[in-house]
């Protein structure tokens, strides 16, 4: 079985480079069956990168620890769900299960196509063969060969990473391969557009669901990261601005952009070298954040390895794209020209632009941050970083501008607002905001940024409600419905623009998370059994731990010394219960891990650490007595659930936006119909 | 084709602003990585770098560890790389890492302050060998 996996994958390469030929050869000559022979090549790549993904993960759980990849990140004593997931706990493996999605996505759509959008799939097939292709070649001839056997089979594997052994861990990566493969099909499908000429507004309405796919996913991987990193890493924050994580960030800050103004371009005709250009800039950035994570470029707590190789295919790769998307731009050019000019400063389709431009400047600014230690050592010869300060200091700003553009963007009109649209649209939502911003000030609250992003999401959650609201009850009046069904119907009948609504809804709870971190509480000490640690939330609450001592256990077939500190929890005097906080020594790797104990309401966190244990190793190890002594944090974080529950929010409204709409026949020229909405946009719902 | 006035005006005024932003916090927030050589040829050379924040790989001496009774304060020594005989003072007052030992490189983060004692707000120990082995670790 794992032969064969194995030599799917070598199969599967040739069949990809005849598919990507075929599919080209067939689009310029009009040969439908040489198109056919590439859509099957599509689906030939993905049945044989299954059988390769299911021996990987077999001979991790056979415990073959001849294959080095095996050795590397397994061994006897891991649980069975970690041996699976092997698969994508490395360099290798992560290249096998990006394919296996990639060549998932493609035949998806091409299936999805096979009787619509039939002047596009030539190309489309071919491109995302193309892609398919580069891959596979990686994979083969890039020394990240999965298959690598060892000149002998050791005992027992290395064991995988004590970090990555975390449930979040597991669905982390793969949700946001999803993002980053799914987002290869509005990329083929720009590309189909550009060759073919059909620039027209029906790629646009393949591309945007699949870019909502993409973007659904990456939003969601981004916060399953965000929440791996809070609950393993141990010290209570959940995002570094480390470069893997700033690569994952990238494609999304571009997508957001992309699904933005999109928008212009189908009610209005805009933008469309803009919207192109996104396109290949966000594919690329799929790519960057790929290359980043596997090729260990720029140090980072996860970067897998350092094979040079792979990083200039990779850098070729990118090159390649960069030099397609510019010369496929320019030759179209004279197609990709605006039906319209932005007529007044003061219109939504300048809240979009401003809204693309912010979040390309975010996204140059994360890159330049990420990239600096690169761009200072070719420059001056010096060796610089620049680390969270610097992120934060340049980000906080222009997320609350793109905050507050999130709710200027939805009500404020088209072409031309009027001084009338304006009042009647942010009159309540600005008092609101400062009303809100008064009343935290009088009760002491004085951080600066913390009070504008709180006042800015009161405005934003204002706008939405109050959209939500009017919608309502103009429908309930219409249709002489109970205030409920309107709102269902509502929303089903137009779910892109609610669902829109929803997403921003959880943007601003997730931005009030993120702001409430500054309010974050801590005590830490030294103790010994019996003593009191007592620390003050910033919603007034005093909680008191006291350290009843600490037991040493042995787990994972004696791999793995566990301590555990034990606590009795009270808040205001009221006893809670207990809680533990575990630190673990896996000594075949010789790597610790902290297990922090997490106490969680919906508005603020209890977070213990067992920060250091008297015994653990040699030199620090103090006087007889002093084995059960600990240094233990405490710390108490408000609103971080929102964090978690804001990505609720999104996902329920990305669903909303991206579910089917029934009655549609599933052919491309009704589905312009959804483009349709009033282009009054909500002035006309209330009138 | 005509050129949209407007969309230039507002990518000229948003990179501004981009600009700026990137410029001061570049200015204010950046980290020279250097190795203690480097560091105390800079500081010698322009006393201004005691106010600097600075990040040095370095490796623990041997022997010099100590911890406060309440273990809470570290004080230790760190040499260069390469060269044994250039080599300064260090106080930590935060968790150590568990992987701290009195032989392991480190990467510092803080303040070579004017009295020659480094002030660390961060210690990272870096291990010796990547997480992936290579056959000949695996074999022994």
């Amino acid at each position: 079985m794992i032969q064969l996996g194995e030599l799917a994958l070598w199969v599967a390469l040739p069949i990809a480079l005849w598919g990507t030929v075929i599919a080209f050869v067939g689009g310029r000559n009009r040969r439908g069956d040489m198109v056919l022979s590439a859509e099957r090549a599509v689906y030939a790549v993905f049945l044989l990168t299954v059988l390769t993904s299911i021996a990987i993960s077999l001979a991790f759980v056979e415990d073959r620890f001849d294959f080095w990849y095996v050795a590397n990140y397994s061994n006897r004593e891991l649980p069975l769900f970690y041996k699976i997931s092997g698969l994508w706990a490395g360099q290798r493996g992560s290249l096998v299960f990006w394919v296996l999605w990639l060549s998932f996505f493609s035949s998806l759509a091409v299936w999805q196509n096979r009787d619509r959008n039939r002047e596009f799939m030539p190309y489309v097939t071919g491109t995302l063969l193309t892609v398919m292709s580069f891959f596979l070649i990686v994979l083969l001839f890039a020394d990240v060969y999965p298959f690598e056997k060892l000149p002998f089979t050791p005992q027992d594997g290395r064991g995988l990473n004590p970090q990555l052994q975390n449930y979040w861990m597991t669905i982390h990566p793969p949700t946001l391969y999803l993002g980053f493969t799914a987002f290869t099909v509005p990329f083929a499908f720009a590309v189909s557009a550009l060759l073919s000429g059909r620039l027209d507004a029906s790629w646009i309405q393949v591309t945007r669901r699949w870019t909502l796919v993409s973007w659904f996913f990456l939003g969601n991987g981004i916060l399953f990261g965000m929440r791996w990193a809070y609950e393993e890493l141990g010290w209570g924050g959940y995002w570094f601005w480390d470069p893997v994580e700033n690569a994952s960030l990238l494609p999304w800050l571009t997508a957001t952009a992309f699904l933005h103004s999109i928008q212009i371009q189908e009610k209005r005709g805009m933008l469309k070298v803009w919207n192109m250009s996104l396109v290949f800039l966000t594919f690329i950035m799929t790519i960057f954040a790929t290359f980043l994570t596997r090729s260990g470029l720029i140090e980072s707590v996860h970067t897998f390895a350092q094979e040079l190789r792979i990083a200039y295919i990779f850098l070729t790769f990118m090159g390649l794209l960069i030099a397609a998307g510019v010369v496929l731009i320019l030759w179209r050019k004279d197609d990709l020209k605006s039906d319209n000019q932005i007529q007044s400063f003061l219109s939504r389709e300048s809240a979009f632009l401003f809204n693309n431009l912010i979040l390309l400047g975010a996204a140059f600014t994360v890159i330049w941050g990420t990239l600096f230690p690169l761009i200072t050592e070719g420059l001056t010869g010096e060796k610089a970083n620049v680390g969270p300060p610097f992120f934060n200091r340049v980000n906080i700003p222009i997320g609350l501008i793109l905050l507050a553009l999130t709710g200027i963007g939805p009500v404020i009109a088209w072409r031309r607002a009027s001084k009338r649209n304006l009042v009647r649209n942010f009159l309540k939502p600005v008092a609101m905001g400062v009303g809100l911003v008064a009343v935290l000030v009088t009760i002491g609250t004085r951080d600066p940024w913390a009070l504008a992003t709180f006042g800015i999401g009161a405005f934003v959650m204002t706008v939405i409600v109050v959209e939500f609201w009017k919608g309502t009850r103009a429908r309930a009046r219409i249709e002489g419905e109970g205030l409920a069904r309107a709102f269902v119907h509502l929303i089903a009948r137009n779910r892109r623009r609610w669902g829109g609504y929803i997403v921003h809804a959880a943007i601003v709870v997730i931005f009030a998370a993120f702001a409430a971190s500054s309010f974050d509480t801590e005590v830490r000490d030294s103790i010994f059994p019996g003593d009191q640690l007592t620390v003050q939330s910033a919603f007034g609450h005093s909680y008191t731990l006291t350290y009843n001592g600490l037991s040493t256990s042995r787990g994972q077939g004696d791999w793995v010394i566990q301590w555990i500190a034990l606590f009795d929890v009270e808040r205001d005097g009221e006893r809670l219960g207990t809680m533990t906080a575990e630190r673990r020594f896996y000594t075949d790797s010789e790597t610790p891990s902290s297990e922090v104990g997490i106490r969680s309401t919906w508005y603020e966190d209890l977070y213990v650490i067992l920060a250091e244990v008297a015994d653990m190793s040699g030199v620090l190890g103090g006087q007889a007595g002093e084995a059960e002594r600990a240094v233990i944090e405490v710390q108490v974080n408000p609103l971080v659930s929102w964090i978690w529950y804001g990505g609720l929010i999104l996902t329920i409204g990305s669903l909303i936006a991206l579910w089917p709409t029934e009655g549609r026949a599933r052919s491309a020229g009704t589905a312009v119909g959804e483009a349709a909405e009033p282009a009054t946009g909500p002035a006309a719902v209330t009138t | 084709m005509k050129r949209d006035k407007r969309f230039m005006i507002g990518l000229v005024g948003v990179a501004a602003v981009v600009s700026y932003l990137i410029w001061t916090g570049v200015s204010d927030t950046m980290v020279y990585y250097l190795t203690p050589t480097e560091l105390v040829a800079k500081v010698t050379a322009d006393p201004a770098f005691h106010e600097l924040g600075v990040k040095v790989n370095g490796k623990v001496v041997e022997g010099s560890y100590e911890r406060s009774t309440d273990g809470l304060v570290h004080h230790f020594q760190v040499r260069d790389l390469e060269n044994e005989d250039i080599s300064f003072a260090v106080v930590y007052r935060d968790v150590i890492p568990d992987t701290f030992n009195d032989d392991v490189e480190v990467v510092l983060e803080g303040r070579y302050r004017a009295d020659g004692i480094f002030e660390a707000h961060t210690v990272l120990t870096k291990c010796g060998s990547r997480y992936e082995a290579s056959p000949e670790e695996l074999a022994g």
